[in-house]
């Protein structure tokens, strides 16, 4: 079971699918269906649609999982009636979404207004690659996969900022320049905490970082940390309190105020897939990634695929996290958000690296108190 | 002049500013997670036994008989068989939406007619159940009426008897026959004695009497009329009020029989 991987399962899949082809073709034909290269190349291509899928699936489960959990904060229930508890209802809007026209104001920049949300999206989803799941399920260990999910992920405010530019709206504009400030001002603290972890870790490697949290998940010693990450990831994912740029009682649906139908699906979309992502940063790099503490019982780490599932339930209960802050608090000024960014987060950043620092120092990090524990 | 804003008080833990809501957000949490205020109406319904306790804290008053819903005003329902076809409710209607129709049964020279209701202009006042004196329109606690037909919203007697039979709970103050009981009188020099009251007297309580025909004084000229009179018989009559309504001299009348 623990040699099995996303990649060789496609793999596998791609082989017997082509042999069985090539079985029943003549000669010249069959020595072409079962090339080597072939078979590899379309495992690669399975291989991606098929984190496509898991992650789209995510995604929209993310959605249902925000409704219903804020429906609770609320006390009300959510989705109910389409699926099971609301299962199929993002299903269902998503439908709808794809039927609907996209209508482009005149003004506008053709360009730039289709291209923004694509690209949004892109970046967003281009991510999954990069990000390890559990061990084996990831495309292969990127020496540097941290940095590159980063630089990816901040390609964000670039985007938004030409569709909302193309979009001709002012609203769209204020929202765009609001969501370029908020989103360079927390970039900067998030890279800081992130250096505490690698300080730590002694890795870019995500897959690394995840082994070095074997003994001791990084939350612990590096709480401090932990705090600018969400909060920094709060901006960055635009969500309460940080939903400045499409502040609804303001600006009217920030910059993706001209958008309607697929391109506006692309936004949402792209919206929840970065919300995914923070979540599984915060698990990859705090929480431990997919490995369990040893007091847990064998019997719940061994179990086939108990990696993914203690890593998506990390991520999801991350998540909730969010939710939680988003049903408390209310949206910031931007003021205020520019000068906890720049004056508060950055000063708290600076102090968890120099704390981190100093645990490496004085070696106390099993302080924290974390038994060894075996990968899963 | 300038607004002057008063400083914040500065003498908070910032950190409480997030924490306080916070946790005020995972008391509600924790309150809605097994059971939400919401009621999920198509499939659960707050007239439900397990949602009894949140009537009776939303109402004030102990759950029971006529207390909460029992005197809820929605779709009537029709005995069809203690119907007597007096008319009172159609009369009472002041959104004329009850239209007396035929039903099959009962005697063809005196068809027997039973109110038909259209909701669609129905106004649930509840005049019709007070005046019905056999207690045989009463209104029930069903409130469902969407339909995609507005012909569906009109509920003919066999439709309001079907109410009748699936026992929803009756409306027990609709069903109290009115207290001021009066009775129907006749003022005598008006009558022609023409027979109308006794005709379409539901309950055949009216007895059409000879009364003497007076001597002609000279110079004097009878009217020209039946002599007779009617006679109700209060122990049958239902006060339904029939008499009155087609008398074509209004000489009968309300009044407390001395």
């Amino acid at each position: 079971m623990s040699n099995l991987t996303l990649y060789s399962v496609s793999f596998d899949l791609v082989d017997a699918v082509l042999s069985a082809i090539g079985s029943v073709l003549p000669a010249p034909l069959n020595a072409w269906i079962t090339n080597a290269d072939l078979i590899t190349g379309l495992a690669v291509l399975v291989f991606a649609a098929l984190l496509l899928a898991a992650s789209m699936l995510n995604t929209i489960m993310l959605i249902w999982w925000e409704r219903k959990l804020l429906g609770r904060f609320m006390d009300r229930r959510g989705a109910m009636h389409v699926g099971y508890a609301g299962l199929l209802q993002n299903f269902a809007d998503g439908f709808k979404l794809f039927r609907k026209t996209t209508v482009r104001p005149r003004e506008a920049d053709p360009l730039g207004f289709v291209s923004g949300p694509t690209a949004y999206m892109v970046t967003s989803m281009i991510l999954f690659g990069v990000l390890p799941i559990s061990s084996g399920w990831n495309s292969g260990a990127l020496p540097l996969s941290l940095l590159l999910a980063l630089a990816i992920f901040s390609f964000a405010p670039l985007f938004i900022f030409v569709s909302a530019w193309s979009s001709n709206n002012k609203y769209s504009l204020m929202g765009g320049m609001r969501s370029a400030a908020q989103m360079i001002a927390y970039e900067v603290p998030l890279l800081l905490a992130v250096v505490a972890v690698v300080i730590v870790s002694g890795s870019f490697d995500l897959t690394t970082i995840v082994y070095e949290q074997q003994n001791y998940w990084f939350w612990g010693p590096l709480f401090v940390a932990l705090l600018v990450f969400v909060a920094g990831m709060l901006a960055e994912m635009e969500r309460i309190p940080f939903d400045l740029p499409e502040a609804e009682a303001e600006l009217v649906e920030g910059w993706n105020t001209e958008y309607g139908g697929m391109l506006f699906a692309f936004f949402m979309l792209a919206d929840y897939l970065r919300a995914l992502i923070g979540s599984i940063l915060v698990v990859l790099l705090f929480l431990g990634g997919w490995t369990m503490p040893t007091w847990v019982p064998s019997v719940a780490t061994s179990f086939p695929l108990a990696g993914i599932f203690w890593f998506m339930l990390k991520t999801y209960l991350v998540f909730a996290v969010f939710i939680w802050i988003r049903a408390s608090l209310p949206r910031v000024r931007t003021d205020q958000l520019l000068r906890v960014g720049w004056n508060r987060m950055i000063p708290l950043s600076l102090l968890s690296v120099f704390l981190a620092a100093a645990l490496v120092t004085v070696k106390c990090l099993p302080v924290f108190g974390c038994v060894p524990s075996p990968g899963i | 002049m300038a607004e002057v804003s008063e400083p914040e008080p500065r003498n908070e833990n910032p950190v409480l500013w997030v924490a306080r809501p916070m946790a005020t957000a995972a008391r509600q949490f924790a309150k809605s997670l097994f059971r939400p205020s919401t009621i999920v109406y198509p499939y659960e319904r707050l007239e439900d036994p397990r949602f009894r306790d949140r009537l009776e804290v939303a109402s004030g008053k102990p759950f029971g008989v006529g207390h909460v819903w029992d005197n809820y005003r929605g779709v009537h329902a029709l005995n069809i068989a203690t119907c007597i076809s007096c008319n009172l409710c159609a009369f009472s209607c002041p959104d004329i939406c009850i239209e007396m129709v035929t039903v099959p049964g009962g005697d063809p020279k005196h068809p027997k007619k039973c109110p038909e209701i259209d909701y669609g202009k129905c106004s649930y006042c509840g005049f019709c159940s007070d005046a019905c004196p056999e207690g045989c329109l009463t209104m029930t606690t069903r409130y469902e009426l969407s339909t995609p037909k507005r012909s569906d919203m009109v509920y003919s007697p066999q439709k309001l008897y079907d109410v009748f039979r699936s026992k929803l709970p009756m409306n027990p103050i609709r069903l109290a026959r009115p207290e001021n009981e009066d009775a129907i009188l006749l003022d005598p020099p008006l009558c022609i004695g023409c027979n109308a009251c006794a005709r379409d007297c539901p309950t055949e309580c009216i007895t059409m009497l000879d009364v003497p025909k007076p001597e002609a004084k000279p110079g004097e000229k009878l009217p020209k009329r039946i002599w007779k009179e009617p006679v109700i018989n209060d122990s049958d009559c239902v006060r339904c009020g029939t008499c009155i309504s087609v008398c074509p001299k209004e000489c009968l009348f309300w009044g407390t029989r001395k």
